[in-house]
């Protein structure tokens, strides 16, 4: 009992999505077909169009439609800062705050050394030319509080004292609002070792 | 071999992680009384996990787990003490730790001793001394803890105690023999060096360049060809 090819090259191709199985990729096959073929079709036109459109921008290395940015070309943001995040949902994150104004690098990654993921892999050369184009003052590392986050922080922050660039870190401790009573031991050791002077 | 067991309270450390299915993910655990094991950790990416902020590597971990197959699951992690997390170049010494104990202890071959130099290295780094001495520390203790039996303390030709003035050549799975007329670019350590090894003595600046060497050849040895990433890693690093 064979299907047809064009319905197994669907499944197939499913699969190409994160964690997902042959089991998941042909329940989506079916419900697409099946269930919303004007979902399927949208989402294939989606596809094919952001495929074609969507490049990386030349100076911050998020997903843009033009060579440079929106955000990148505003000449009303802070030129002077650049803050550096690991994926496009941490830059999100970071507007959502509305409270900086400065510029982005996304790496699309972090350093995972156990995993082969090195600068090269990462592209850091990008970034460091980016980040010592003579208006940047000042580099904000805001990559994730993991190991492999920290890693990432400590390796650009080396890299980027030895070429002049001023470097600060996103600072960390007990949540806005948090009571000590629920936070964890781990946050509340760090926080007390990472206190400061009032 | 494959009935049910489970295990609590047993000290650990995480030293890798892999992403599974959707919210999971797969954990080499390196504990202290079952070795290296892969648990499962259910769920443990999902935003209000409460594992997301424990299983985190170079911190020591009380965890629980059950099954009996090569994949157990991970019933219970918690934090036991205060270690401070590894920053900066700590922490790329402490992948290096990770790596050789991933590439070469097997699964669920317990190394009480190796644990315990384990944790003492992580401590160490995390209290910001020198790192050099706390990997050769490290990695001589897991050469031996292995059973490799690294003999540093006589020559392996003739049995006499090394001369600490004198210059050796380290032949693998023999020991230290004199340095030959015709060595040619052979590593040549000094008695000193080997002596200063066994009593565990890593103060001297020549005892720390050539137990490198050394130490770098007997484990690159032991790996058969495999390439330590996070050795690449950070020469690629230093080319930047």
């Amino acid at each position: 009992m064979s299907s047809p090819s064009s319905l197994d090259e669907l499944i197939e191709a499913l699969r190409a999505l994160p964690s997902v199985g042959p089991k998941s990729a042909q329940r989506m096959a079916y419900h697409l077909l099946q269930r919303d073929q004007r979902g399927a079709g949208r989402l294939a036109r989606a596809l094919a169009h952001a495929l074609e459109v969507l490049r990386h921008c030349e100076r911050c290395n998020t997903f843009s439609e033009t060579d440079i940015c929106q955000r990148c070309a505003n000449p009303q943001r802070d030129h002077s800062l650049l803050c550096v995040v690991e994926m496009p949902a941490d830059l999100a994150m970071m507007e959502q705050t509305q409270l900086y104004n400065g510029l982005y690098y996304v790496l699309m990654g972090r350093l995972s050394p156990l995993d082969g993921i090195g600068p090269r892999e990462l592209r850091l050369d990008k970034l460091l030319a980016r980040a010592s184009d003579g208006a940047v003052k000042e580099v904000i590392l805001a990559t994730n509080f993991t190991n492999e986050g920290e890693a990432t922080a400590h390796v650009i922050a080396e890299l980027l004292a030895a070429r002049g660039v001023r470097v600060s870190r996103l600072s960390r401790g007990v949540p806005v609002g948090g009571e000590l009573e629920h936070t964890d031991s781990g946050t509340i050791a760090q926080a007390l070792v990472e206190r400061r002077a009032l | 071999m494959s009935q049910k067991q489970r295990v609590d309270q047993q000290p650990g450390f995480v030293l890798h992680t892999h992403p599974w299915r959707e919210t999971s993910l797969i954990v080499e655990v390196f504990s202290r009384d079952h070795g290296r094991v892969a648990v499962v950790a259910k769920g443990a990416r999902r935003p209000m996990s409460a594992l997301r902020g424990v299983i985190m590597a170079f911190q020591p971990l009380l965890l629980d787990w059950s099954g009996g197959g090569e994949m157990k699951t991970l019933v219970r992690a918690e934090r036991c003490g205060g270690q401070p997390l590894l920053a900066g170049r700590a922490l790329m010494c402490g992948y290096y730790l990770n790596e050789l104990l991933v590439r070469l202890t097997a699964r669920e071959d317990p190394h009480a001793a190796l644990f315990d130099a384990y944790a003492r290295a992580i401590a160490t780094l995390g209290r910001g001394e020198p790192q050099e001495p706390v990997l050769r520390r490290f990695e001589l203790a897991l050469l031996r803890e292995l059973g490799y039996g690294i003999g540093l303390a006589s020559d392996s030709d003739s049995g006499a105690p090394l001369d600490p003035r004198a210059d050796y050549v380290y032949i693998i799975e023999r020991g230290p023999v004199p340095l030959p007329e015709d060595a040619g670019d052979l590593p040549a350590t000094s008695g000193q060096t080997l002596l200063d090894m066994e009593r565990d003595d890593f103060s001297r600046p020549e005892t720390l360049v050539q137990s490198k060497t050394l130490l770098r050849m007997l484990i690159n040895h032991y790996l058969g060809g495999q390439i330590l990433q996070s050795r690449r890693v950070l020469k690629e690093l230093l080319e930047l």
